[in-house]
């Protein structure tokens, strides 16, 4: 093909003006057939690809970063109700580091890992909720907003962990499943406390539990977009 | 199925083992027992014989409640078992029973030892749940927790089993939750909604006979979500975009839960319609839109919904918000018509120039311009000056811009212009062509009603340059136009009807540059109904067999409908003869059922006057007019005349025969006057021979009365008879004797006195006749004789003279006809020539009396006897025959001649 427009164009160096013409038109209609056959195989090969990406970035990796999202608000908010029911102090309170409160940090390097790590931190503030929950029962109102949010909190944690879960299956099949530990896994729970230790408590395990949830939006984030690439937004819009 | 049976078998053998002889309650048993049974299906039980061989399978029957079950439905398996096999259906009764009826005295008398029964529980399966739809509400700021399942059959009928039905809901690789309920629904609490979640929803059915579930419904929890409404919906109006306007509102649930897209839809104000934005435009997480190629200044009402991106139920649409678009110059021209009506000039018309705003005004009309011009002037370029009309005050939708005097010959050019506060509107032309130049009109125009509007349709003329169609409708305080298009035939006005009200429709071609056409008439209803009431103002003129009735139309706005014919309703209240209608009338207190009849004569609708003939005279009628349309009639008001005895006509033709009667015996009279003459004067005015040249006279000087001697000839109607004098018996006896004789021969006399030829031309009952017989002959004639008997003295029979006064009997007959007036006056006895013995008499004796033969004389003697009383009064007494001292004394008279003519007796 690309030999026979080689033999046109040689052939209308003979000819006249018009002639000259023909054999141009005829040189543009194969570049542009050329062009188009080009064209498709490029789209073919991009939607293999999308394809494969959205195989790995759909389901369940961007409900999990919404889920993440949501829940990272929601943590935000709790921390602002939670200020809010403390008292006096409440802003002073919240400065307080403490031990012993699991670390925000995700580790690992590798997806697996890193996701490994998610799930295990979110499995470790389990027991610290539960103890926020309860300390808050003896603090405040039954009906309070705070207690309904932090009940709701925790069982949010626990709806991540399984999108985290879910995720790291889709991921890495092969891979044993990760496993839920109702003991929290490795951390360890204050001793008793004060009203006042048990306010900076509450705080700080929230406050920790944010920024958990802020690395772990960014890591998700950021593990969209190894998948799903630059359609990634479009693709959101799918799924 | 060979398995159950042997089973079923074996069962049965070991039952009828265990129960020992001696206690044998029954000697039939029956398997299985208190089977479920699925509708539809084939049951098969078995009936055994056990302890007993007082019968065999063959003695056994199956029946199901009391219907025994045919033979054909058995299966002999030995000789003391038997099957049966049937199909369940909803109408199989409970029990189902063996028995026998052997024809022994040992199952007679046991016969509740040869029965045994199954009872049966039936049912269908369970249906699988269909259409499983779950649902999660917004609730305050976030997505409520409880999740609300449904399902069909929605309403499932159970027999023997109620069904069960479980919802399962799987949050993947969290947890399962269940709820179980009999309804068709169910609510599921999750605790927290578990968005972004993966959800796997069924519903399980189960029942006695078996469970089904129903499809997985496997979705994402948002995707059952449904959110309240986005709110503070709020339009932004810019100057500068005259069509267009900037939507914003405000997400009803925060962006990290839901993401959300929306439906946004407007409508103008006043339209029923909603215009959608394309679905496309607004499928994203968005808080605006602007709404673009709205007219300008028009109020918009905007309405905002959303939903869950991909899946999700659509919230409700927000609460409405409207706003108006900026104004802009008007882009359509206003709509011109006219009103033309007839001027007081004989040389024009008058036309009355509208203009409804334009269509696309794009903002208040403020004022119109307009220009009137002779199209000729036009075509010379000569244009007039511009005229501003001001839209003031009250903005109705027609504005009157100007009215104008235009002659037949001339055609006119109108050129209007509207104008708002942004600027001009394209010219609006119509030319109103002089009479000569009237261009062709529709044709077959008809106009009917559909639903609440009027339909015109038409064809066009058959000349070409038709450019549109002007459809003018009116009544008495509404008009209006619309205009359709050139290839328009047919077009529903648009305006509210009112029902009964005549509404006039004209259809107007346009030609080129508005040059308008002939119009074409028609009057319509958008629905008739009867007349609100008939003719009321009734006159008649009766006449005596015939009436004529007059009556005025009924107002338009009565009418109601068109009058298709009047009916004029009359009876005469008793007579019944021609009547051709009844009406039946109940009187609401009595309930006695009157009837009225009447006659009905029905007329056009345009007439108003009526002529009722074939009635009676003098006789009273009453009429009503009922009006008539295609809906129904309404009677007038009642109204009433009266017949005449006579016509006019009539009373002249009797008074003209009366008097033509009259005439003719006048003339007839006359006639007889004239030519009996002789015989009439003969009749009445006999002549007598005057008493003074008798040669009687000269026989007796001193009693000349007694001195002539009657001479037969003189005879009339006086009878002198020879009496004594006190003899009157004797005298009456042969008077009455003699009298028919002496009648005959007075009768034969040729000449004869006054009185005597009376008496000749009357009958002889006349002369004899009673008093009332008098009366009678008082009322036929003044003239009638009245005769007298006069009984004369014995000297005068032998007509000696005799010194002595002569002593007579007068004696009047029983007649009672009148005296002559010389019966009563003697004295006038001359004037009237037939009694000349008297006539003496009274000469000789009463100086009252005159002796003339002068008519004049003769009056005076009349009246002079009023002053001679004596007489009357000898007369009077003479009558009752008592006065022997007025015989001796009074004057010696035979009779006395009536005065004036008769006196009544």
């Amino acid at each position: 093909m690309t030999k026979s427009g080689h033999m046109a164009c040689g052939v209308q160096e003979r000819m006249n003006g018009h002639v000259k013409s023909m054999y141009f038109q005829l040189c543009t209609q194969t570049a542009a057939t050329l062009l188009s056959l080009l064209l498709m195989m490029v789209v073919d090969s991009t939607k293999t690809v999308a394809a494969s990406r959205t195989q790995e970035c759909g389901y369940p990796l961007l409900p999990t970063l919404k889920l993440a999202r949501l829940v990272q608000k929601e943590s935000v908010d709790l921390i602002k109700t939670y200020k809010a029911s403390q008292g006096d102090m409440s802003e002073l309170i919240c400065k307080v580091s403490l031990n012993g409160i699991p670390d925000p940090n995700i580790s690992g390097l590798e997806p697996s890992e890193q996701l490994s790590s998610i799930h295990s931190r979110l499995q470790e503030f389990s027991p610290h909720f539960k103890r926020v929950y309860d300390q808050q029962t003896d603090l405040q109102l039954p009906d309070s907003q705070l207690l309904e949010d932090l009940k709701r909190i925790r069982t949010r944690s626990r709806y991540l962990d399984t999108q985290i879960s879910s995720v790291y299956q889709n991921l890495f099949p092969n891979s044993p499943p990760l496993l839920p530990d109702p003991t929290g896994g490795a951390t360890s729970l204050p001793p008793p406390q004060n009203v006042f230790q048990q306010k900076v408590y509450g705080c700080v395990v929230l406050k920790t539990y944010k920024e958990l949830l802020s690395n772990i939006s960014k890591y998700l984030r950021t593990l969209k977009n190894q998948k799903c690439g630059i359609n990634a937004r479009r693709l959101n819009i799918f799924f | 199925m060979v398995c159950v049976r042997v089973v079923q078998l074996a069962v049965l053998a070991c039952l009828a083992h265990a129960i020992p002889a001696t206690e044998v309650l029954s000697y039939l048993l029956t398997a299985p027992q208190s089977p479920k049974l699925p509708i539809g299906t084939n049951f098969t039980a078995t009936c055994f014989i056990k302890n007993t061989t007082e019968v065999t399978a063959d003695d056994l029957f199956w029946r199901l409640a009391q219907k025994q079950i045919p033979k054909e439905q058995y299966r002999k398996i030995s000789d003391t078992a038997l099957n049966v096999t049937f199909l369940v259906t909803e109408e199989t009764p409970r029990w189902l029973f063996c028995f026998s009826n052997k024809k022994s005295a040992h199952v007679q008398l046991n016969s509740e030892k040869y029965l045994h029964g199954i009872f049966i529980k039936k049912d269908y399966f369970p249906k699988k749940p269909k259409n499983l739809t779950c649902i999660a509400k917004q609730k305050k700021d976030i997505i409520s927790p409880i999740i609300h399942c449904e399902w069909e059959p929605k309403h499932l009928r159970h027999w023997d089993f109620s069904t069960e039905y479980t919802v399962h809901l799987n949050i993947h690789a969290y947890k399962s939750l269940n709820f179980s309920t009999n309804e068709s629904s169910a609510d599921i609490n999750t605790e927290v909604f578990p968005n972004f979640m993966t959800l796997d929803i069924w519903v399980e059915a189960k029942n006695a006979l078996g469970k089904v579930e129903s499809d997985r419904l496997t979705v994402e929890a948002n995707s059952l979500t449904k959110t309240d409404p986005p709110s503070h919906i709020n339009i932004i109006s810019e100057n500068i975009f005259s069509k267009s306007l900037l939507l914003n509102w405000t997400r009803p649930i925060d962006k990290t839960r839901l993401n959300l897209i929306y439906e946004v839809r407007f409508a103008s104000e006043g339209s029923e319609n909603w215009s959608y934005v394309p679905q496309a435009d607004t499928n994203f997480d968005i808080q605006s839109f602007r709404l673009q190629n709205l007219r300008p200044y028009t109020v918009y009402i905007t309405q905002v919904r959303c939903k869950n991106e991909r899946l999700g139920y659509w919230s409700d649409w927000s609460d409405s918000s409207s706003k108006r678009t900026p104004a802009s110059k008007p882009t359509g021209k206003p709509d011109v018509w006219q009103i033309v009506s007839e001027s007081e000039a004989s040389d024009g018309y008058q036309v009355q120039l509208l203009s409804k705003e334009p269509e696309l005004a794009n903002g208040e009309i403020i004022r119109y311009e307009i220009r009137i011009q002779d199209y000729k002037e036009k075509r010379q370029n000569n244009a007039s000056e511009w005229e501003t009309v001001r839209v003031t005050g009250n903005r109705s939708e027609i504005t009157e811009l100007k009215n104008v005097h235009l002659t037949d010959q001339t055609t006119h050019i109108a050129k209007v212009v509207a104008v708002n506060s942004e600027g001009k509107s394209p010219e609006a032309t119509i030319v109103i062509p002089g009479k000569e130049h009237a261009l062709s009109p529709v044709e077959m125009l008809k106009v009917s009603s559909e639903g609440r509007k009027l339909c015109v349709e038409w064809s066009a003329p058959n000349t070409s340059g038709i450019s549109e169609f002007v459809v003018q409708w009116a009544n008495h305080n509404v008009f209006d136009w619309q205009r359709e298009k050139r290839n328009t035939r047919k077009a529903y006005i648009q305006g509210d009807f009112e029902s009964f009200v005549r509404y006039n429709v004209s259809v107007y071609p346009l030609y080129w540059i508005g040059w308008i056409g002939k119009p074409t008439h028609i009057e319509a209803y958008l629905e008739q109904g009867a007349p609100l009431n008939g003719p009321t103002k009734i006159i008649s003129k009766p006449k005596c067999k015939e009436a004529h009735l007059t009556w005025e139309g009924i107002p338009l706005e009565k009418q109601r409908g068109f009058i298709t014919n009047y009916t004029i309703f009359y009876n005469d209240g008793t007579k019944t003869e021609g009547m051709c209608h009844i009406i039946k009338r109940i009187d609401h207190f009595s309930f006695i059922m009157t009837f009225l009849v009447f006659a009905a004569v029905t007329v056009g609708s345009n007439t108003f006057s009526y002529t009722l003939k074939n009635l009676a005279r003098d006789t009273r009628y009453e009429t009503w007019i009922g009006a008539s349309t295609i809906k129904g009639s309404t009677n007038g008001s009642s109204h009433s005349f009266s017949t005449l005895k006579y016509a006019p006509d009539e009373i002249e033709g009797i008074v003209v025969a009366v008097s033509l009667c009259f005439l003719f015996v006048v003339v007839l009279a006359m006639l007889i006057c004239m030519y009996k003459r002789d015989v009439i004067k003969k009749s009445f005015w006999p002549e007598i021979p005057n008493p003074g040249e008798s040669t009687i006279g000269t026989w007796s000087p001193d009693y000349p009365v007694k001195a002539e001697t009657p001479s037969e000839s003189c005879l009339s109607g006086i009878s002198v008879l020879d009496v004594d004098v006190y003899d009157g018996k004797s005298v009456f006896e042969e008077d009455k004797s003699c009298l028919p004789l002496k009648k005959d021969k007075y009768m034969s006399e040729e000449h004869s006195s006054g009185i005597g030829g009376s008496s000749c031309m009357s009958s002889p009952r006349q002369s004899v006749s009673d008093s009332d017989e008098g009366g009678d002959m008082a009322d036929t004639t003044a003239s009638t004789v009245q005769y007298s008997s006069v009984v004369a003295s014995s000297g005068y029979k032998g007509q000696t003279p005799s010194l002595q006064p002569q002593q007579a009997v007068f004696s009047r007959s029983e007649s009672t006809q009148p005296l002559l007036e010389s019966e009563e006056h003697p004295d006038m006895l001359p004037l009237e020539g037939s009694r000349q013995s008297q006539r003496f008499h009274h000469l000789g004796l009463s100086h009252c009396q005159g002796n003339s033969d002068n008519p004049n004389q003769l009056e005076m003697e009349a009246k002079a006897l009023d002053f001679c009383p004596v007489e009357e009064d000898s007369e009077e007494m003479s009558a009752d025959g008592q006065p022997d001292e007025w015989l001796a004394s009074g004057p010696i008279s035979s009779y006395m001649p009536q005065l004036g003519g008769y006196r009544q007796q």
